[in-house]
């Protein structure tokens, strides 16, 4: 089964899922449709249809206040829009526009062809400017769990910090499709090379100009 | 060129940033302009600063064969490094996941983009303006730490100022090494100048940085989609005239050179 056909699928088994911040529905025409969860219940007519993949994706590029959203699952997607099409695959690809990839995750996780990236081994692995992400302590791993990824993003967490520790599986429950982190993203990396670059230059301060 | 690779996915890779939104702009619109063409069974993009990102990218991808296009501007750190190893691919073919991946060379480096230059160049002028009173610098970002970065850039002067292209002098320059762009008056002397940017995107180099070392703005504006007005050519500086031209990666005939990059890889890399 293709990824539109399993979305379709789920649909019309449960004609109403909700996904991040969005509730999508199989209307009783056979038409597939996505809003946002503040709107359910109020009448198309009031909200503004938006038709297409680049209406969407544009949408989602920032938020109520005009500001940017580089992380497409982080909290404060605009409401006040409707989509429908009869097309699975549309619909699929209109949904890739609002949370890119994140119905693919879901599948690819729960068949067990796509695990979870120990925090460690990503960073392990960066280079360059983020050479230094590797050296976090637990500590500073916590951290950025804390501050960084459960205020500012709406995906759950499948990673561990290390390989030892494996977290639970996560399923899905009824009506819901989940929002899933299988590996830490550019902020994480980002936030990790921070702290990690803050402990070194404390531990290693520069030597005391001379005379 | 056109290909017909309905079992294949096309797969472009952008750079993408977490402060401009306009830096993946680019790749999504080449690819609903090679998606519209049905060359490919599907068309995706996919980031190192945005979303999709490369590591999330292939569960979307349901072909089996995947050709993967850097739309990048130089061959260096990124397209040797990076993107290799966040897709967990290496030489020119991979398979991983149940697919097979076909890595391509980066869209800058296409010869192809000679022709690209010259015609974004002479778009810029209107029939009075002579070519052969004119220069064109073709400016870049330029690195001490990575020599590849300005490689492609030396490669695509020679390539026009070769082609016969009618301009008095064809010249590359950078931000941050000599020669630099700053500096456009003294390296050239026809009374008029187009400088072409060499970047990927409308981003923060682009439409910010370069138009402050070349005067014609006096300190970085607002994010190209932010701003009302578009910047308006010519600029007189004394004598001379300026034309400054959006990233060439902006073009839209650029979908044309990453499905050349892909029709490129089949014939000199397909096993």
């Amino acid at each position: 089964m293709n990824l539109a056909d399993s979305l379709s699928s789920l649909l019309s088994a449960e004609n109403r899922l909700t996904f991040g911040e969005l509730v999508l529905c199989l209307d009783a025409g056979g038409s597939y449709s996505a809003r946002h969860r503040n709107d359910e219940g109020r009448a198309v007519s009031d909200l503004a249809d938006l038709d297409s993949v680049r209406a969407l994706r544009e949408m989602a590029k920032h938020d109520e206040a005009g500001e940017y959203r580089p992380l497409k699952t982080a909290p404060g997607l605009k409401s006040g829009w409707h989509t429908a099409t009869d097309s699975p695959r549309e619909f699929l690809q209109r949904l890739d526009a609002i949370y890119p990839g994140l119905f693919a995750t879901w599948v690819a996780y729960d068949s067990g062809t796509f695990p979870p990236v120990p925090l460690r081994d990503t960073l392990g692995r960066q280079t360059g400017m983020y050479r230094f992400a590797g050296g976090i302590t637990d500590g500073m791993a916590h951290r950025i769990l804390a501050e960084l990824c459960t205020p500012g993003c709406l995906r759950c967490i499948t990673w561990p910090i290390d390989g030892t520790a494996p977290l639970p599986r996560v399923a899905r429950g009824a009506g819901t499709l989940p929002l899933l982190c299988t590996e830490a993203c550019t902020f994480a990396v980002s936030r990790a090379r921070e702290l990690a670059k803050e402990a070194y230059d404390l531990a290693n301060p520069p030597a005391p100009a001379q005379g | 060129m056109s290909l017909s690779k309905p079992d294949a996915a096309l797969l472009i890779l952008g750079h993408g940033s977490t402060e401009n939104p306009d830096s993946s702009q680019p790749c999504w619109d080449h690819a609903e302009t090679i998606a519209a063409t049905g060359q490919f069974g599907s068309v995706h993009c996919a980031f190192w600063k945005e979303e999709p990102s490369f590591r999330q990218v292939l569960p979307m991808i349901e072909e089996a064969e995947v050709y993967i296009v850097p739309n990048f501007i130089s061959e260096g750190y990124f397209t040797r490094q990076v993107l290799p190893r966040e897709l967990e691919i290496s030489g020119h073919t991979t398979s991983r996941l149940g697919k097979t991946l076909h890595y391509c060379d980066p869209v800058g480096i296409h010869p192809a983009m000679t022709g690209l230059l010259t015609r974004r160049a002479l778009e810029m002028i209107d029939e009075s303006v002579k070519p052969e009173e004119t220069s064109l610098i073709i400016v870049g970002h330029g690195t001490g730490l990575n020599q590849k970065s300005t490689e492609a850039i030396k490669v695509q002067v020679e390539a026009i100022a070769a082609s016969g292209a009618p301009f008095a002098k064809v010249l590359d320059a950078y931000m941050e090494e000599a020669p630099f762009i700053a500096d456009w008056q003294t390296l050239t002397d026809t009374p008029n100048v187009i400088v072409v940017p060499f970047f990927i995107a409308d981003g923060l180099h682009s439409y910010q940085d370069i138009p402050v070392l070349l005067g014609i703005e006096s300190e970085p504006t607002a994010a190209a989609s932010q701003r009302e007005v578009f910047r308006q050519n010519p600029h007189a500086f004394g004598d001379r005239t300026l034309w400054y031209s959006s990233a060439i990666g902006t073009d839209p005939s650029l979908a044309g050179v990453i499905v050349d990059q892909v029709a490129y890889f089949d014939e000199h890399y397909l096993a």
